[in-house]
């Protein structure tokens, strides 16, 4: 038995590499199904935009690159179809350098097609990519156009018909940022400290963990964090419109729900290989003392 | 132009009071750190005082503290441009040496090029950088969805081959801190996903128990991280908010000097 703990404790690395593409190859190829319960932060996030009138403006901030896309793409592509499905009129940017613009123009070319009488300046803006986000949103509070003259077609914002009327950011009612590192929290200190205006925060799963401080002093409406945020946030989608329950049971598109399938599994090698590492790092504690 | 009073001041302290700083510092090595301290304090203040007088040469949509946030933008912009010349110029004499590795430097470079000019065409044939008229993508988005977002995601994901290489070798019980962190890492790992439901789909009679189990990991999770995680952030976020005020405070005073990059002789 020592020699297994011994030989588990010098463990090529080349083989838990093994154990980690398997369990993670396998749920992509065979689905599982597991079940995703909800939480607090993300049903509140929910919950407010549910509370939105028809009408109302949003801001939808892309501030993650492809590197974290798997996690922070559900989440957005799922609160374009609230708002959509709500008739909201949501304002695209995007703040993250590394790929943000073309991530948020890949995603509306991915969601808006599902709604066939959305109009382009009228329902939705996507007014692009802009670098400084701290200092963008510190001019938002004064004038959209001063950091955001046109949209990313070029088009003054003036000429479009849904930004007369939305003059800065005191007329937009949330801001939802899918974010991956700190311009998730310039939102919170720019946007809502500043101005006041709602934020809901997507970020990553590893960056969740700080903003659980911003949620407990009510500076955040809701989170949606990390992938498992995301698949929380499509279920309570499909709970509450039948045209989205369909929509995520039978795409064969990358969805968070089936993204936790992979996850589960992989936190179960995790947590297996742990467990083994200190039950054999335990067991011959003992030895190694008297070796030394 | 309208030559209001916030524009004409701004003018004066960015521009006609480094101009003269410039050409003071020619002269006097000693001098040349005055200015730019000047230069630093009044950038400084004005943001300040804007907060606490509500005058529309300050705060207003023209006002001066406005205008100062709208040149921040401009100079996060140059802070790419810095960037950009900082690689060509790294990289390049690394490909000029042949020292260790210059094949990626110059994999960098020709990268950065191409995709550069994909860039600047775009902007040049008004065209831009997403889609063209008829519904194509552009080179410069073809260059981004098909090289450079699958090389940004096989790198990120090979974050999850290192964690879980890390956390099989890092996470041992050695003393009490380390097991009150294994634990609740444990408890984490297991609460935010279906743990429990995924060992016992093979066992039907266990399900029930199962999700009950599931729900409670759940709820312990939610309460790790909403209260003693919640505490720690709460405390390191203003630790650093505090941080960063006193640096700012320091560096508007003209304690902190660093950033000018100044020799010997030349502090003032």
């Amino acid at each position: 038995m020592n020699r297994f703990f011994e030989w588990l404790l010098n463990l090529d690395r080349r083989w838990i590499y093994v154990f980690v593409a398997i369990s993670l190859i396998t749920p992509i190829v065979v689905p599982i199904g597991l079940p995703v319960t909800t939480t607090d932060s993300t049903r509140r996030a929910f919950e407010h935009i549910e509370r939105l009138q028809a009408g109302d403006v949003v801001w939808l901030s892309f501030d993650y690159g492809p590197s974290s896309a798997p996690e922070n793409d559900p989440m957005a592509d799922a609160f374009l179809r609230q708002c959509f499905i709500r008739k909201l009129k949501v304002i695209v940017t995007a703040l993250y350098p590394l790929g943000g613009l073309g991530l948020a123009n890949n995603t509306l070319a991915r969601i808006t097609p599902e709604f066939p009488g959305l109009r382009y300046g009228e329902d939705y803006v996507n007014l692009g990519y802009k670098d400084g986000a701290a200092a963008v949103m510190r001019s938002l509070g004064e004038s959209i156009a001063k950091p955001f003259p046109a949209d990313v077609n070029g088009r003054p914002i003036a000429d479009l018909p849904m930004m007369r009327g939305v003059h800065d950011i005191h007329q937009v009612k949330l801001v939802f940022t899918a974010a991956t590192g700190l311009i998730g929290e310039y939102w919170i200190t720019q946007a809502h400290a500043q101005f006041g205006t709602p934020v809901i925060i997507g970020p990553t799963a590893v960056s969740a963990a700080k903003y659980y401080a911003y949620l407990n002093a009510g500076q955040l409406i809701g989170m949606i964090g990390g992938m498992k945020g995301a698949a929380e946030y499509e279920k309570l989608l499909m709970a509450a419109y039948p045209q989205l329950d369909r929509y995520y049971r039978e795409t064969h598109r990358f969805t968070a729900t089936k993204g936790m399938d992979g996850q589960t599994v992989l936190h179960a090698i995790i947590l297996i290989f742990i467990v083994l590492g200190n039950v054999a790092y335990l067991s011959t504690r003992g030895r190694r003392r008297e070796i030394a | 132009m309208k030559l209001d009073f916030a524009r004409v001041a701004l003018m004066i302290f960015f521009f006609i009071i480094p101009v003269i700083g410039i050409w003071l510092g020619q002269n006097s090595p000693a001098m040349r750190g005055r200015i730019p301290l000047l230069v630093a304090f009044i950038a400084g203040m004005i943001p300040l005082i804007a907060l606490y007088v509500p005058k529309s040469f300050l705060s207003g949509q023209e006002g001066m503290s406005t205008r100062l946030d709208q040149w921040l933008i401009i100079v996060a912009g140059f802070a790419l441009l810095l960037g950009i010349v900082n690689v060509l110029q790294n990289s390049s004499r690394k490909i000029a040496r042949r020292d260790s590795g210059w094949i990626f430097s110059a994999v960098l470079v020709t990268g950065l090029l191409i995709t550069g000019s994909f860039g600047v065409w775009g902007a040049l044939s008004g065209n831009g950088i997403g889609f063209m008229p008829d519904g194509s993508p552009t080179p410069f988005k073809w260059v981004e969805d098909r090289i450079f977002q699958p090389l940004q995601s096989t790198i990120f994901s090979l974050l999850a081959f290192f964690m879980a290489s890390a956390a099989f070798r890092a996470f041992r019980a050695r003393n009490t801190e380390a097991t009150i962190l294994l634990v609740a890492a444990g408890v984490v790992m297991a609460g935010r996903v279906p743990l429990l439901e995924f060992l016992a789909a093979p066992f039907p009679g266990l399900h029930a128990a199962a999700a009950t189990g599931s729900r409670f990991l759940g709820g312990l999770t939610e309460w790790i991280m909403n209260t003693p995680n919640g505490a720690a952030q709460s405390g390191i976020i203003i630790g650093a908010a505090l941080g960063a005020a006193s640096m700012a405070i320091r560096v508007i005073l003209g304690i902190e000097r660093g950033y000018l990059g100044l020799g010997a002789g030349e502090q003032g």
